[in-house]
């Protein structure tokens, strides 16, 4: 557990996760057109009659772009937890579409993770094992706090607390 | 943290994808269904592809007249007789609307039902391909077939 709080272990794994997620939307910026098809493979969010294609489309052309944004600032490092937060948040969306995929007995070819070409892996149990490590990772980036800001946290609270030190 | 945060990502995410999709040059109509490219010309599948997709739950239309559906059909398939497009096709739609595999067929060797209902279901923004040479193809592969009213 210490471990995981080290500076340079965040940074790894910012950089680490941050690359997963660019590499994951390139594909999907490329080509929107078969990865709408993707999307509509889950028929999580449509297409329905009631609904159209609008939702399902929508979710195709800006998802690449949050999973883009979302991986730039893990490597970079610039507010590093809420990305991580982010991509938790992502990883969870995608664990909840393969459940319902799997639970409908959808049989989805191409899940669509990190390639919208036919050769893509197929939605299943070892997809959901890796989703769940990708979201450990993430969890752990936003939850867990390096040391160095831990210390620096406590330096600001006894800042606060020390006597004669103006209150807020 | 800071939650706005999360939601400012979010946020420029989705716009830098919606104006991507606008400006980009390679972007999908929000509205369209994507399967259907502008442009793209109707796709026709032999029998052993047709055969491969009702196995994997494609829905198949039967485009000839009600009569020819009744003394045979594949297996499956609802009537969508060309011949009375606009009726069937009310009573068909929300489930057309919900499939994203759809073959039609006809009684083939030049027959040009399935290539009217599959072009009606386009400008209807439903795609469906056709099945090459329609029904004779399909008893010709000795696929199976299925007699009478019911699908």
């Amino acid at each position: 557990m210490r471990a995981l709080r080290h500076p340079a272990v965040h940074w790894l794994l910012g950089i680490a996760l941050g690359a997963v997620f660019i590499y994951a939307s390139i594909d999907k910026i490329e080509q929107p057109r078969e990865f709408a098809r993707i999307v509509y493979h889950y028929r999580l969010i449509g297409p329905t009659a009631a609904l159209g294609f609008v939702l399902a489309n929508t979710l195709a052309v800006t998802l690449p772009w949050i999973e883009a944004l979302t991986g730039l600032l893990l490597i970079v490092g610039v507010w590093r937890r809420e990305a991580a937060l982010t991509a938790a948040l992502l990883l969870v969306m995608f664990l909840v579409a393969v459940g319902w995929a799997l639970a409908h007995g959808i049989d989805v070819e191409n899940c669509g993770c990190f390639s919208v070409s036919g050769e893509g892996r197929a939605a299943g149990a070892k997809l959901i094992l890796q989703d769940l490590g990708l979201l450990a990772v993430a969890l752990v980036l936003a939850f867990v706090p390096p040391r160095a800001r831990e210390v620096a946290r406590v330096n600001e609270r006894v800042r606060y607390a020390a006597p004669g030190a103006t209150s807020k | 943290m800071r939650l706005w945060r999360v939601a400012a990502i979010v946020a420029a995410g989705a716009f830098l994808g919606l104006a991507w999709n606008a400006f980009g040059g390679r972007g999908i109509a929000l509205s369209g269904n994507a399967y259907i490219k502008p442009g793209e010309d109707v796709v026709e599948i032999d029998a052993a592809e047709a055969k491969k997709r009702l196995d994997k739950g494609a829905l198949f239309l039967d485009a000839r007249p009600v009569a020819f559906y009744e003394m045979g059909h594949v297996p499956g398939a609802l009537p969508l007789p060309e011949d009375d497009f606009d009726r069937a096709f009310t009573r068909l739609e929300p489930r057309l609307r919900n499939t994203l595999d759809i073959v039609v067929y006809c009684s083939g060797y030049g027959c040009e039902a399935s290539h009217i209902v599959a072009r009606k279901l386009r400008e209807k923004g439903i795609h469906a391909a056709i099945l090459h040479e329609g029904w004779p193809a399909w008893t010709d592969a000795g696929y199976r077939t299925k007699e009478g009213k019911e699908p």
